[in-house]
């Protein structure tokens, strides 16, 4: 029963704990995962030929890998409350509003605006040359 | 802690050199001090961003350009702008008002953060100074949005200063909103359940969240200007690739949510008169509690709707059209509410309560001709006319602007222990009233027949509204200026109001006019619903 | 009411407006935690920028990446995922009321953000060199070594983007690319984007080096116990958000 001295609050600050041996395997799993992206971008870069897609997709997934283990255990969210894990959330949740409607926005309109044959910049063209490629239409 | 050593600890010791009494305001860290400290502020903001509203009307009297050049005039509407939405509108209510109650309402000692809180003020302050700096040099002439590529490349004015102060109160904005955020969460009053919170609380949380969200999109977009002002390159020249839509896209994302900064804390004072005045409980509370949330939320995901005519894709827009009519719903349920709170409560018709009926239809107005701006179609038609000039003064002037006056009247005998004159109150809020609507109502018109917006010269067949519109911003600005006459006077000659001279329920109404530095004797602790009112 | 007189000073760090040190730790995390959603979505204006500029032109993010140095930046990862164990464990050690570790581990922490610094500094002046004609910053001082072949890769007037590695970038802006200083090209919009992000989380990185010497200076001043050592905790949560935001930056910038 609540009173003035004691305002429900005391079990507050208090939810877990985490070992030190946790955050060395964290930390070994961080490293993993740093060499695996580095790895995976050299072979790319001289190997294996992968859509950029695929690749943007392999970096940013480790990415988020490394950031989860960093959230939930470096930074105790694994030990918080509901509410600090709600507050974690919602930051990449609203990332993702600004990110994907935006990006619809550019991939729904022609983007960047193509320019016309007579809009090319000169740069060091010889006089025959810009006659040619005007009448090329390119 | 025993009650006593609460006292004893908390007793303010009255200032007894000018030197200390000055830093026991200038470094306070009670929220109500810092409260009284913003009203003063703001309000001065409010009458200079007034005098450059009527600069602004004044020209806009003639057809003709005679009063002051069109560069002049540019950063006279401009000046208007910033200093209205980053100076008055934005901190307004939430500054004044929720760091005034928010702790009383929730029985609690203080905010969250008291220091943080101080620091707010002091950015705000520093804020505002570089904003009069750039206005005092010569002002800046782009607007109040800083669309690139002009705002970078191409403006001669004072951009970086002034754009350096929005960005400098926008961390005000966001420290505030995460004090109210913890505060709210964490340090209610024993049996306060979220369910028994007063409405303003709801809706200063749902402010909160928009505030801490939003506001630092915003301030990566001024940075990215200012940057590419000051070096001459950046990620919005159209020369080297860049998009000038990313700006608008990127400002819009807060300045969108920031209209809801604006209007929500409005309605939670609205929520408060309402109840008070016709002594009924909010109908249908957890609606209104919920559609707070719910403005918040959805407000993020309509910004495109300044941008139709852009060149922002034809698709987006008809996606931003849709769901804004939709995040008109939940502000339609507030009204819905209010109107059945009214319907056989027992209303007196006192000064605050005149100006949330005013509220109500006003917001209609406002938020109705939001609605029309909403299709794609039409807004075409209408953008960059005095139709949307219309469409936001009756939301934030005929909404927000009542609430702050409708609430600071409501709650000044709780500040500062004193009753205004009634009839006074009555009367300006008339004068107001009928002077709002006489400014604004004509630029509906006008702005629908073509007249454009940020034009100083025009054809003659506008002159008429203009003419109207300028008659009724001058009544508007005396109806403004009296209440600051009346309180001012009751300051030393009111009636001593006592603890709850409005007979309301609420928290902060069982403690003394003004509150003791702590707020409270002892701890409340809170057993009934919100808005029990006694039957009489 | 609870009338029983309490010692006042049963826990000294206890505010007065708060009834229990518990609250108190919680309102310091969730503040702290509301601070860094802000921080996050300020990143996420830059890395909307970027999202939208390597998505309209791949062929220039290609082709400028790689003038980027890799191996410097991994060197920096590894550095601040140590830094990042580091605060872990010096949260603990305060938990544990071990106050010799936490500020040997705090220290370390510090060390290995000033080197994060350190190596960035030299990446941009790496950089600066180059536009100044000069292989690295050291011939730069020196006058030593000039660079082989022009290049500038700092945005502004004297921007010049090696022209062999341009022309070869098929879907290039301008097919006929010429180096010329002030070169208006999107490659300035990758080294735009690359100087604001990276220079704003070193912005971010100097903040933190100067928040973790605070709180080491009051671990060394004994004002932690294992009751209280909120500060430590809400200053490495912070530090972590700094991680996090150069795990995103990393493979973005540099191995695109």
């Amino acid at each position: 029963m609540p009173n003035a001295h004691n305002s429900g609050h005391e079990s507050e600050g208090n939810y877990g704990h985490i070992s030190v041996q946790t955050y060395w395997i964290v930390f070994g799993s961080l490293m993993v995962l740093m060499v695996l992206t580095v790895a995976a971008w050299y072979a790319q870069k001289h190997f294996i030929h992968l859509p950029e897609i695929v690749a943007v997709g392999i970096a940013l997934a480790i990415a988020i890998a490394k950031t989860t283990l960093i959230i939930y255990f470096f930074m105790h969210v694994k030990v918080s409350s509901k509410l600090t894990q709600i507050f974690a959330v919602s930051a990449f949740v609203w990332l993702m509003i600004l990110f994907v409607i935006t990006m619809g926005d550019y991939m729904a309109r022609g983007w960047p605006p193509q320019k016309g044959p007579l809009t090319q910049a000169p740069a060091v063209i010889a006089v025959g040359e810009i006659q040619s490629s005007a009448l090329a239409g390119d | 802690m025993s009650t006593t050593a609460l006292i004893n600890h908390y007793a303010t010791n009255r200032a007894t050199t000018a030197s200390a009494w000055l830093k026991s305001w200038l470094l306070t860290v009670d929220h109500k001090r810092i409260a009284i400290l913003y009203l003063i502020s703001i309000n001065v903001f409010f009458l200079l961003g007034g005098l450059a509203a009527s600069a602004v009307r004044l020209e806009l009297v003639t057809p003709q350009g005679d009063l002051m050049s069109a560069d002049m005039y540019n950063r006279m509407f401009t000046l208007h702008g910033v200093i209205m939405v980053f100076f008055f509108l934005i901190p307004g209510i939430p500054s004044v008002l929720g760091n005034f109650l928010i702790p009383l309402m929730i029985g609690a000692r203080d905010l969250a953060f008291p220091k943080l809180n101080l620091l707010s003020w002091y950015l705000y302050m520093g804020g505002g100074i570089f904003a009069l700096c750039a206005a005092v040099f010569g002002g800046v002439d782009t607007g109040w949005t800083f669309y690139t590529p002009f705002s970078t490349s191409y403006s001669n004015s004072n951009v970086v200063l002034t754009i350096a102060g929005a960005f400098v109160m926008g961390f005000s904005s966001i420290l505030t909103g995460l004090n109210f955020i913890i505060t709210i969460h964490k340090m209610r009053a024993p049996g306060l359940t979220w369910f028994r919170l007063p409405l303003f609380i709801w809706a200063h949380y749902a402010t909160s969240l928009i505030q801490i969200l939003a506001t630092p999109v915003v301030a990566i977009a001024l940075l990215l200007v200012m940057v590419e002002r000051i070096w001459h390159v950046g990620v919005f020249d159209p020369a080297i690739g860049g998009d000038p839509v990313l700006y608008q896209h990127l400002f819009w994302f807060y300045s969108h949510p920031a209209v809801y900064i604006m209007i929500l804390p409005a309605m939670g004072v609205i929520s408060e008169l309402i109840a008070t005045f016709s002594r009924r409980r909010i109908f249908g509370y957890e609606f209104v509690a919920f559609s707070s949330i719910a403005i918040a939320i959805l407000g993020f995901l309509v910004w495109g709707h300044h941008m139709y005519v852009s060149s922002q894709s034809v698709y987006s827009g008809l996606v931003f059209g849709f769901i804004t009519m939709l995040v008109a719903i939940p502000s339609a349920i507030k009204v819905f509410n209010w109107t059945a709170t009214l319907y056989k409560g027992s209303i007196s018709y006192r000064t605050p309560m005149l100006y949330a009926l005013g509220f109500i239809g006003l917001f209609v107005i406002g938020g109705l001709t939001g609605i029309f701006l909403s299709v794609v179609a039409v807004d075409i038609h209408v953008t960059d006319t005095y139709f949307v000039v219309a469409h936001f003064h009756y939301v934030m002037v005929g909404g927000t602007m009542m609430a702050y006056l409708g609430g600071i009247h409501y709650w000044w005998p709780k500040m500062t222990g004193r009753m205004y004159n009634e009839a006074w109150g009555a009367i300006s809020a008339l004068v107001v009233f009928v002077g709002f609507n006489l400014t604004f109502f004509p630029q509906f018109v006008m702005g629908y027949l073509g007249m454009p917006r940020r034009y100083h010269v025009y054809p003659q067949e506008f002159q008429i509204y203009h003419v109207m519109s300028t008659a009724g911003s001058t009544i508007l600005g005396i109806g403004f200026m009296i209440p600051l006459v009346y309180l001012l006077l009751s300051l030393r000659y009111g009636r001593l109001a006592g603890d709850n001279p409005w007979n309301a329920p609420g928290l902060e109404w069982q403690t003394n006019s003004p509150p003791p530095t702590f707020n409270f004797e002892t701890q409340p602790i809170v057993t009934e619903e919100a808005y029990a009112f006694q039957p009489e | 009411m609870a009338t029983t007189p309490h010692e006042h000073g049963y826990n000294p760090a206890l505010l007065h407006h708060f009834d229990t040190p518990g609250q108190q730790k919680e309102a310091a995390t969730l503040g702290m935690w509301a601070f860094l959603v802000t921080e996050i979505m300020l990143f996420g204006g830059i890395f909307l920028a970027y999202m939208v500029y390597r998505w309209a032109y791949p062929a220039i993010w290609a082709a400028a990446a790689p003038h980027l140095n890799t191996p410097l930046a991994t060197v920096n990862t590894v550095v601040l995922l140590v830094s990042s164990l580091t605060v872990a464990l010096s949260v603990h050690a305060a938990e544990m009321g071990n106050k010799r570790q936490l500020v040997t581990l705090l220290l370390v922490t510090i060390l290995l953000g000033a080197t994060f610094l350190g190596i960035k500094f030299t990446e941009y002046g790496e950089k600066f060199a180059h536009c100044a004609g000069y292989a690295n910053p050291v011939a730069w001082m020196t006058g030593g070594e000039r660079l082989a072949e022009a290049e500038c890769l700092v945005p502004g007037a004297n921007f010049l983007f090696p022209t062999e590695v341009a022309s070869a970038a098929e879907g290039s802006a301008a097919p006929a690319l010429v180096a010329r200083p002030g070169m208006k090209t999107p490659h300035q919009l990758f080294f735009f984007l690359y100087f604001c992000a990276t220079g704003l989380h070193a912005i971010h990185m100097i903040v933190g080096i100067t928040v973790m010497s605070v709180i080491a200076w009051m671990a060394s001043r004994n004002k932690f116990s294992p009751t209280y050592f909120t500060p430590v905790e809400i200053g490495g949560l912070y530090w972590h958000l700094i991680d996090i935001i150069w795990v995103f930056l990393f493979p973005l910038f540099y191995l695109v």
